[in-house]
């Protein structure tokens, strides 16, 4: 039997080589930290039903090849992302500074309403850190966007990071802010939201909600 | 020993312990493997300094370090990059999208219910076909049968990887009752992404291979066509379109009629670098 939720979004990783993408997907949908992995050619996939204000939520999320060449090939999987996590790498500098050319590309070729959340992983490796918080949350605000820092490897804030990202989203979606039946949304309704969809619009405009928000 | 450009060896190094980490050449962090590895990629990057490092070289040539010794792997390596498979690690990568386009004009012919589920869902090639070909199978199929495949592929070229990723797609998405699981495009990407042991398995994929009704010449027509299309769609030749050394005329993919390597060793060009640290 098919799963049921109420909306599924597509989610994007993106961000430089070696700044651990698939370890955050990894440890978010197995719960644990992937020692030995390959990089990703191309793009990986996961995907996992959560539980978000009420609403149940499938998370459709595609993990990129980090390498600036694979990015003319990665422009295929971009469109219609409703969210992305844009991971750079705590104590490497390069992986901060391409920050904001991955940025152009989400907006550019997803969406430009795409909900991002900037992630700084590696926590753990905090001796060795080249980028401080301060200056990586100030970029985060200037370009508006959330901004965590996690580890792949404790696990820690790797679920927050999706969670807040997929709040986010759930919340402009209420708001009137995202319209999930535009064309490339990246939001696709569940079976669970199609029956309520059935009733005419004025109805349901009407009728309070049964969720539990 | 040359110093390298910093730019592809940090790249490089943060790849050495991410190639066949459970293989027992690879498995120890700076064991010899990896720096054979560090040695052959970096090689590259000084021969070709205008190309650099692509991270699908890192599979191909450690896989050739499986087979034989680092400046023999390089030399190899050189000739997967510039004969076999010219254009697929270079820049713009735009080589492997011209044969995306290729390979599923050819599925056409070999499977049309898979072509038109995969056309209908709108499917990039590029969604399936960019580690198996950048790759060449090393990291999808099992390992009796990358061997053979790599056999083929040497002995007779890019067709090779043409009819397996044509088999694959052909044994995966051909028939309605394997469609019923794939009603959305994740669904049918999932389903390329784990395809099932029976159809890699050696003795079945490499018999399919061979016996695939299509031709070397049907693979060079659909690839002028294919070419054709990108130049007036984009007003230029995709990179790699003509390479050095002897090839067909117009062909980017020479390996359609590359020789087999000459026992694996190196050829004998003169005034070439050689592989740091030998």
């Amino acid at each position: 039997m098919a799963e049921t939720y109420d909306f599924l979004f597509k989610f994007l990783v993106i961000g430089s080589a070696g700044t651990g993408k698939s370890c955050l997907l990894h440890q978010f949908i197995e719960n644990k930290f992937k020692q030995d992995s390959n990089h990703t050619i191309g793009v990986e996939f996961g995907s996992r039903v959560v539980n978000v204000g009420g609403k149940t939520v499938k998370l459709q999320i595609w993990d990129t090849a980090g390498q600036e060449r694979f990015r003319s090939v990665t422009r295929s999987y971009y469109r219609g992302a409703a969210g992305a996590l844009l991971v750079y790498d705590i104590t490497s500098r390069e992986t901060y500074n391409s920050l904001a050319a991955w940025l152009t590309d989400a907006r550019t070729l997803a969406s430009p309403n795409i909900v991002v959340i900037l992630c700084g992983n590696k926590k753990d490796l905090d001796p060795e850190r080249e980028v401080t918080f301060l200056e990586a949350s100030r970029f985060a605000q200037e370009n508006e966007l959330m901004f965590l820092e996690t580890s792949a490897l404790t696990g820690e804030n790797v679920e927050e990071a999706f969670l807040k990202c997929a709040r986010t989203i759930l919340n402009k979606i209420d708001s009137g802010e995202l319209d999930p039946e535009r064309m490339g949304s990246g939001i696709q309704y569940g079976d669970a939201s199609l029956r309520q969809l059935r009733q005419p619009r004025s109805a349901q405009a009407v009728a309070p909600q049964p969720c539990g928000c | 020993m040359s110093p390298g450009d910093p730019k592809w060896l940090d790249v490089i190094e943060r790849d050495l312990h991410r190639q066949f980490p459970f293989h027992e050449m690879f498995v120890s962090r700076g064991g010899h493997g990896q720096q054979d590895l560090f040695r052959v990629l970096k090689a590259y990057t000084l021969y070709r300094p205008e190309e650099g490092y692509c991270q699908a070289q890192a599979p191909i040539a450690a896989v050739l370090l499986m087979h034989m010794p680092a400046e023999q792997a390089f030399w190899c390596l050189v000739q997967i990059c510039e004969k076999y498979l010219p254009g697929y690690y270079s820049e713009k990568l735009e080589a492997i999208q011209l044969d995306g386009e290729i390979l599923f004009s050819l599925l056409q012919k070999v499977s049309p219910v898979a072509h038109k589920h995969l056309s209908r869902q709108k499917i990039d090639p590029l969604l399936y076909m960019t580690e198996w070909f950048m790759c060449a199978f090393a990291r999808t199929l099992p390992w009796s049968s990358v061997l053979r495949v790599w056999d083929m592929f040497f002995c007779e070229g890019v067709k090779i990887i043409f009819r397996v990723g044509l088999v694959l797609l052909k044994h995966a998405l051909g028939s309605p009752e394997k469609l019923k699981a794939c009603q959305g495009q994740y669904e049918t990407i999932e389903q390329l992404r784990s395809l099932s042991p029976k159809i890699m398995q050696e003795a079945f994929l490499v018999q399919e291979v061979v016996e695939l009704p299509v031709t070397e010449r049907q693979i060079e027509r659909e690839h002028l066509i294919q070419l054709r299309r990108w130049q007036e769609t984009r007003g230029c030749a995709p990179e790699g379109s003509s390479p050095p050394g002897p090839s067909p005329a117009g062909l980017s993919s020479p390996g359609f009629s590359a020789s087999p390597l000459p026992g694996f060793s190196p050829p004998p060009l003169p005034g070439e670098p050689d592989i740091p640290g030998e």
